[in-house]
């Protein structure tokens, strides 16, 4: 009897798993690599959400909470949900997770049958589409280019509609891209969703602080809530409050899916760190000037990144509204060949020869289902940042 | 609102849950209610995994950890091991996860395909067969009489065996009996799978250090080396060091399964609070003494509560060897009416009615798999205990 079961071979390897480790080891033999492939905040969590945390544990709060979480937590998400966007949701119509990531497998593994479709724009994180899979599902990729802004339109989500269908997964700012919906761009997918009324949608809006340029992403609730009764919107304290280790998502939802996920999480996690959520009620609660004060050095740092990338021969990079990624265009250099004589068939060709010829780690569009890019996150110093794009253009520059 | 997906119509909310939930709303109208249905120790997390965790926070070790835990905590899991099990696993036999739940939940994802089968002896820790139900696994419950201590007989476990046996589960001290195995039966539960080369085991040490009267713990791959590359060794930190909240479980077997178990956890999770990490691997490190001194504390509470059960007329309660649970037999209060008159047919009419009159919260047994008995947990004081198990006596005297 072989051991592992089906439903993991129906999981992609992990394209981004396997850069970081050929970073790793490019490192550890000694070779200057600079990281521009980690998803998360160089940013350390903010201290009075430190101190919240330690002193949830001198009280003792390290016995099990609700799988749901604690109402203390679940009643300042309602109070953030209200305050960010003016949605209504009640304590028992919130969970919250081990990570954001633990929300989207609630939900999905707790509603998808095997067929069920959903629909997902590309660029997009892999794990929706894994998630899916894992639950049985058809995951419909929807390419979403450089020309439409990296954005879905209605039109798209209409052609991609069918009997079938049974999510819509939006995730706003988006990883890898960085693009972001306004209200009215949301609208125009709502009104499509108004017309399907078996479609749910989640909306992944973990990156919402993170947007630029006066820009303002919308939610799905807010521009439509006739929706209400069938959206799941998920968020969390990793990026806004540079919290990823702490493992905190959350999410609103009607009550029967709340359920549905809160008894999936009772057989597979139960509840989230208690120290972790007493961190995550002060996070949501408490001061909010950190946002504001790392929203801006990603927005210098953002700029600086799309300018160097724009003057590499062959790289052609879009100007995001939000979160910390770029998704430049590699195309140009596609048919080329490096300094070091290697031959650009592919974007993975030309992250791995970026690595190993001037060592910058970075991940390649494949890995988020759009080949011909590649993602680099800017959650680093300016220094930093400067450095790997001046080896970015050196590099690109001396193909032939 | 589309059906939800069938795996998780499969699946029941968890019994102990709803009674500490029906608990809780006696107790918000000013009842006061004893609760006896939760599984944890009222005991508070070590001094040294406070210090710990706070450091860490201070440190900035708020980032993301790898998916299979931090090497810190791997290492000291590595040490737990052998120093307490004899048992050698290098790091890539090991990982982290978010409580002993999701080492379970993650073996059963990679490794179950729909109809495999799943040997759980019985009475047994609900969580099990839902478990491997969500994996779309077949439970198959193997009795464990009161008459044979609660344990599995090798003969019982040789006659369940199938072809389509994936997994046998071993809980030895047992959650609800507090049942344990001696070297020699786990020698002969070990022979009886070195016949049947096809079957894979999972022995949940989580109750290891709770064991009394000088009785010795053994784990199944200690017991059986050869048993070794089809063995997992699921154990934590939740009831030794009582760190509930904390949410740390962690694992060890072959690599292969390990490597799967991580391809699982990376979509359902990813890795384990980085906080609750630092806290658990210097509670694994640190000073050992007081376990045993809770240890001892403990077995008084057992004697109490197995001297005044047995004191009720209707009730005969054994004397296990450990955890901190006693699961007595009420079959003597069947057929019965209480004062409040509630005819009692089952044990969930026992526990129901123990709760709505008498206000001490219990578990029925067929909630484990096992009718009819009660589970009790003897985490609480002993004043609780005392006052609890006079009430339990005064509400079977009562029985007419």
């Amino acid at each position: 009897m072989k051991l592992i079961a089906d439903r993991l071979d129906r999981i992609s390897p992990s394209l981004t798993i396997a850069m970081t480790a050929k970073a790793r080891a490019l490192k550890a033999a000694g070779k200057d690599v600079i990281g521009l492939s980690a998803g998360e905040p160089d940013f350390d969590t903010p201290r009075n959400v430190k101190d919240a945390a330690i002193a949830a544990i001198e009280r003792g709060e390290t016995k099990y909470t609700d799988v749901a979480g604690t109402l203390e937590l679940r009643q300042a998400i309602c109070a953030k949900f209200k305050r960010d966007h003016g949605i209504d949701y009640k304590p028992e119509e919130i969970l919250v997770a081990t990570g954001g990531k633990q929300v989207i497998f609630d939900a999905l593994v707790a509603t998808i049958n095997p067929g069920d479709e959903a629909i997902i724009p590309a660029p997009c994180w892999v794990s929706y589409p894994d998630i899916v899979a894992l639950a049985e599902g058809t995951p419909v990729i929807v390419q979403c280019g450089q020309n439409s802004g990296f954005k879905m339109t209605g039109e798209q989500l209409e052609a991609a509609i069918t009997p079938k269908t049974k999510w819509l997964i939006l995730n706003n700012p988006c990883n890898p891209t960085g693009a972001a919906y306004n209200a009215a761009e949301i609208k125009a997918l709502t009104d499509v969703l108004m017309r399907h009324p078996h479609v749910w949608v989640f909306t992944d809006d973990i990156y919402e602080k993170l947007a630029y340029d006066g820009f303002k992403p919308a939610t799905v609730l807010e521009v439509e809530p006739r929706l209400k009764d069938r959206t799941v919107t998920m968020n969390g304290c990793s990026k806004a409050y540079a919290m990823t280790g702490w493992r905190i998502g959350f999410a609103g939802a009607p009550i029967s899916l709340i359920k549905a996920m809160d008894k999936l999480q009772s057989q597979s996690t139960s509840n989230t760190s208690s120290v972790s959520q007493a961190a995550a009620v002060e996070a949501l609660t408490g001061p909010q000037d950190s946002i504001e004060d790392m929203r801006k050095v990603y927005e210098r740092r953002r700029n600086l990144v799309v300018d160097m990338l724009n003057a590499a021969p062959g790289l052609r990079c879009h100007k995001p509204e939000g979160a910390f990624y770029v998704f430049p265009d590699m195309r140009g250099c596609i048919g080329k060949t490096t300094a070091a004589g290697k031959k650009i068939e592919t974007d993975e060709d030309f992250t791995i020869a970026l690595l190993e010829e001037v060592g910058v780690a970075t991940v390649h569009g494949a890995a988020f289902l759009s080949p011909g890019h590649f993602r680099i996150s800017y959650a680093t110093s300016d220094d930093v940042l400067k450095e790997a794009c001046t080896r970015i253009q050196n590099f690109c520059a001396g193909m032939k | 609102m589309p059906a939800l997906a069938e795996r998780l119509n499969r699946v029941s909310v968890s019994a102990s849950v709803i009674m500490t939930i029906k608990a809780r709303e006696l107790g918000a109208q000013g009842i006061k209610v004893i609760s006896l249905a939760s599984g944890e120790p009222d005991f508070p997390s070590p001094p040294h995994a406070i210090e710990a965790a706070h450091q860490a926070a201070l440190a900035g070790d708020t980032k993301y950890p790898p998916q299979d835990g931090t090497k810190r905590l791997k290492e000291a899991v590595q040490r737990k091991f052998k120093r307490d099990n004899n048992l050698d696993y290098a790091l890539d036999e090991i990982m982290i996860t978010n409580g002993g739940k999701q080492s379970i939940f993650n073996a059963f994802m990679a490794t179950v395909d729909p109809g495999d089968e799943v040997l759980i002896p019985a009475p047994f820790w609900v969580s099990y067969a839902e478990m491997a139900k969500v994996a779309g696994g077949v439970p198959v419950t193997i009795n464990c009489p009161q008459n044979n201590g609660f344990k599995l007989r090798p003969e019982d476990l040789d006659a369940a065996i199938t072809p389509k046996t994936k997994w046998v589960m071993v809980n030895f001290p047992n959650n609800p009996t507090g049942a344990a195995c001696s070297r020699a039966e786990m020698q002969a539960i070990a022979a009886v799978l070195m016949k049947h080369p096809h079957v894979w085991v999972m022995t949940d040490d989580m109750y290891e250090h709770l064991i009394y009267d000088g009785f010795e713990f053994c784990t199944i791959a200690d017991v059986e080396p050869r048993l070794k590359d089809r063995t997992l060794t699921v154990n934590g930190a939740s009831k030794t060091y009582a760190m509930t909240g904390w949410r740390v479980g962690f694992c060890g077997g072959p690599k292969a399964l390990i490597k799967g178990m991580m391809n699982m956890q990376g979509q359902a999770t990813a890795g384990v609070s980085t906080i609750s990490q630092a806290a658990v691997a210097a509670a694994l490190d640190g000073p050992q003494e007081f376990v045993r001194e809770r240890a001892e504390e403990y077995r008084q509470r057992r004697d109490l509560v197995v001297d005044m059960l047995n004191a009720a007329p209707g009730i005969s309660c054994h004397k296990p060897e450990g955890a901190f649970y006693v699961f007595p037999n009420i079959a003597g209060c069947i057929g019965k009416t209480s004062k409040g008159g509630r005819k009692i047919e089952t044990d969930t009419d026992f526990a129901m009615a123990l709760l709505e009159e008498k206000y001490v919260a219990t578990v029925q047994g067929t909630a484990y798999g096992m009718s009819p008995y009660l589970r009790i947990s003897y985490a609480t004081n002993t004043e609780n205990l005392r006052e609890a198990c006079g009430r339990i006596q005064e509400f079977c005297c009562e029985l007419s």
